[in-house]
């Protein structure tokens, strides 16, 4: 197998890898907010309140215990 | 898995770097080898020309002229022959350009001479009318850098196996060697051999004298790179 | 511990605002020169003759890249990522010595390149390359500061208190990579000095790739640093920025999401279009076509989800000039990235490749997109930095319509100047013969130059506006208090 065909099939089967996982990050993405399990538009109140002194959205020390 | 990915600013990178470094892996690695190749009759560059390239990259030529021409016929009625590949096997780096507010220079050599440049490099608008091509006078009084070619040519002979002192095919089937000297002061002197071809065309006094006085100007460099470009 | 409330430092945000602004004059001034010169060829002796040398187009055209991408654009972006990377991350630099202490040695090791990079510029030290110019001495100090700012970054995520990354931050790690990654490859050269011996220059050295190989390489590097220092880095402002000061939080921070790795994919393929009909192969040149076209998708992700975020409050648009910078810029944003894979469609790139039209294209993206939302953010930050309110909104508001004015006579002469001067290239008369020789194709486009030069004037002037807006908040607004720090920027009449 010389170079470009190898090329061709890397490029290829990694395309369509990366294919899969985005849409499966875009299920994801959806289907917990839907379910509940997670609140990703929560993360755009990291901007909002944001001094020094506000409560962290989620903080590192304790995350760790927050199932799922 | 993805809520992980989120909160891991290590392995997130990773991940980022990988998705971004993958068209590079695909598109310019492996054409590497196959581009490099010269067509028949491209030769390197002598010390010379190389020094005059370096005088066109110092004053940025590149961002005005390109060399590239384009397989189109308007393209090739204008400046000749499009453009292939292995012709630019020698050009480190290459000066292709991304804009033409002046026209195309990938064969200039064919259709202007030495007398054409010395007068348009002074004033441009005098042999070309409305022409806005700023001119280039200091050209005439710096010195070109002979050493710093020389070196370059050195270089690339030594890391990348340029055919200097070696036979390269032509397209009559003949064949051409272009010398390299063993010794900078060796270089210096067929440079200034060569320049003494061109300043022989020239008209400007103090280019003349300064070629017989062993000094090699600017612009009898550049006029060299650019009547090698064919 | 002191009992002394924590708050962020922003002293590196500080540093690098003043050199964006003083950066971003010097840029955009020899831009102006350089376009008049263009209208009036004159002008490239204005120094006389005997510095003409230095005051030439072609020597100053690199300048003017390098100092409005590397200077002006790459001092917003330092500024920026000291300022909300503090925030979103909730941990101020003043905890740690040590970051502190890498932040103002990158700020003066960024300082010490400029001036290396002007210096050597102006003598005509260069490798030609496009947007990567210096020799390998300032390569490898570039690389340094990189690094040193690489450390920076991810040493305050490593003290942060906010569990999740912010958005902005996700940008701001892409455009760490994605830079260090292209400017590495780009940049390998061998320097001559060393390898034939002690001949020659010191510090003159040649690429380790040739020809088509070499163009592929800077093109793939020259595109990325666009979508690197253009694209990403002003996304990862306008996601903080705009958010902050409408008090509304991204419209839908799943598509941002979406968007980011969409574009990290896609943008990096989309090279090739700047070497279409070139001596590189086909299929690369498709590829870069066809995913040029794919690009429209991830970047209006961001743009439309930016203007979202104002859904239901156009008046602030109205009402502040804050804002209207900031909506402005990605509606710029959404043109130029729907101008680009126009542009790169083989056909249309047949005409417009070489000619000023692309031109037209970089400057609404740049002086639209990047200029605006740069401004924007140091607007946005001032009055939190040096706790006063913004001088003058009344010249806020006038320093925006007269760029706005500025970026429509630039792009929009461009465009008619790249047009006509492709069609009359490829104009051939009844019998075959091209119906005009070069120079026709350049006096035609002398009105157009003029108008252009007009627009990069009034970009100028809005630039001064600007800068003495910054001066007066900086030392002599009204001082304000904490709580009108919110939301919406405190702003003088």
């Amino acid at each position: 197998m010389d170079i470009a065909t190898f090329q061709a099939y890397g490029y290829f089967f990694f395309t369509a890898f990366l294919v899969a996982v985005l849409y499966g990050y875009i299920y994801h993405l959806y289907s917990a907010q839907k379910k509940g399990t997670r609140d990703y538009e929560k993360y755009g109140n990291i901007a909002l309140h944001d001094d020094i002194t506000d409560q962290p959205i989620e903080e590192i020390s304790k995350t760790d215990e927050i199932k799922k | 898995m993805f809520h992980w990915l989120e909160k891991n600013p290590f392995f997130f990178a990773v991940a980022v770097f990988v998705v971004i470094a993958f068209a590079g892996l695909i598109e310019i690695l492996p054409n590497f080898a196959q581009a490099s190749r010269p067509v028949i009759g491209t030769k390197p560059y002598t010390t010379l020309e190389l020094a005059g390239r370096h005088v066109y990259i110092k004053n940025s030529c590149n961002a005005c002229h390109s060399q590239l021409i384009r397989p189109f016929k308007s393209e090739t009625d204008r400046y000749g022959h499009y453009s292939l590949s292995g012709e630019y096997a020698y050009d480190r780096p290459f000066l292709w350009g991304s804009k033409r507010t002046g026209p195309d220079l990938m064969r200039v050599g064919n259709y202007r001479t030495t007398d054409w440049h010395e007068n348009h490099m002074k004033d441009p608008a005098g042999v070309v009318p409305g022409s806005i091509m700023p001119a280039y006078r200091w050209m005439f009084k710096n010195t070109a850098d002979i050493d710093t070619a020389y070196a370059e040519q050195l270089t690339v002979m030594k890391a990348f196996a340029v055919p200097y002192n070696a036979e390269i095919p032509m397209v009559d089937g003949s064949k051409a060697t272009v010398t390299l000297a063993d010794t900078v002061e060796g270089a210096r002197a067929s440079a200034l051999e060569e320049a003494k071809v061109i300043a022989a065309d020239m008209k400007d006094q103090d280019v003349k004298d300064a070629v017989a006085a062993g000094q090699v100007p600017e612009i009898v460099a550049l006029i060299a790179y650019l009547n090698s470009l064919k | 511990m002191e009992n002394r409330p924590l708050e962020y430092d922003y002293t590196v945000a500080k540093w690098f605002m003043l050199s964006t602004i003083v950066l971003g004059i010097v840029g955009m001034l020899v831009g102006v020169i350089l376009a008049w010169e263009m209208a009036f060829p004159a002008v490239n002796t204005i120094a006389g003759e005997g510095l003409a040398e230095y005051t030439n187009f072609s020597r100053l055209r690199p300048l003017h890249t390098d100092a409005v991408i590397f200077g002006f654009t790459l001092s917003g972006i330092f500024s920026t990522w000291y300022y909300i990377g503090q925030r979103v991350l909730k941990v101020s630099m003043a905890e740690s010595k040590f970051l502190m202490f890498l932040g103002k040695l990158h700020f003066a090791l960024y300082l010490l390149v400029v001036v290396a990079v002007v210096g050597s510029l102006l003598l005509g030290i260069t490798t030609s390359k496009e947007y990567a110019e210096f020799e390998w001495p300032i390569d490898i100090a570039v690389v340094v500061v990189w690094v040193t700012w690489g450390m920076g970054i991810f040493g305050l995520i490593g003290i942060r208190r906010e569990k999740s990354l912010y958005i902005s931050i996700w940008y701001y790690i892409a455009t760490f990579l994605g830079i260090a990654m292209l400017y590495l490859f780009n940049n390998m050269e061998i320097p001559t000095y060393f390898a034939s011996g002690g001949i020659g220059a010191w510090y003159h050295s040649v690429s380790m790739y040739s020809g088509t190989n070499d163009a592929l390489v800077q093109w793939w590097y020259g595109h990325n640093a666009v979508a690197f220092g253009f694209t990403v880095p002003i996304v990862a402002m306008i996601y903080y920025f705009l958010p902050k000061e409408s008090g509304q939080a991204v419209y839908s921070y799943k598509l941002s999401l979406l968007a980011f790795w969409g574009l990290m994919f896609v943008y990096l393929w989309a090279g090739g279009h700047h070497l279409l009909f070139s001596t590189v192969p086909d299929w690369m040149q498709t590829m870069g076509s066809v995913f040029s076209v794919v690009l429209i998708l991830p970047s209006w992700g961001s743009a439309i989800n930016m203007l979202l975020t104002m859904k239901g409050e156009w008046q602030q648009v109205a009402a502040s000039p804050l804002i209207k910078f900031m909506v402005l810029a990605s509606t710029f944003y959404m043109f130029s990235t729907l101008e680009g894979p126009i542009q790169a469609i083989k056909s249309v790139n047949a005409l417009a490749h070489f000619t000023d039209w692309i031109v037209g294209h970089v400057h609404d993206g740049t002086l639209g997109w990047v200029g605006f939302m740069i401004m924007a953010a140091l607007f946005h930050m001032a009055p939190r930095i040096f706790k006063r309110e913004i001088y003058s909104k009344s010249l806020m508001g006038t320093q925006f319509w007269i760029q706005t004015l500025g970026v429509v006579l630039y792009f929009t002469s461009m465009w008619i100047a790249g047009i006509t001067q492709g069609m009359m290239w490829r104009a051939h008369d009844e019998f075959g013969n091209l119906a005009y020789s070069f120079i026709d194709t350049v006096a035609v486009l002398q009105p157009y130059f003029t108008i252009r030069a007009v627009g990069g004037t009034l970009y100028l002037v809005g630039m001064f506006l600007f800068a003495y807006n910054m001066y007066k908040t900086m030392t002599s607004s009204r001082r304000v208090e904490e709580s009108e720090l919110q939301n919406a920027s405190p702003m003088g009449a």
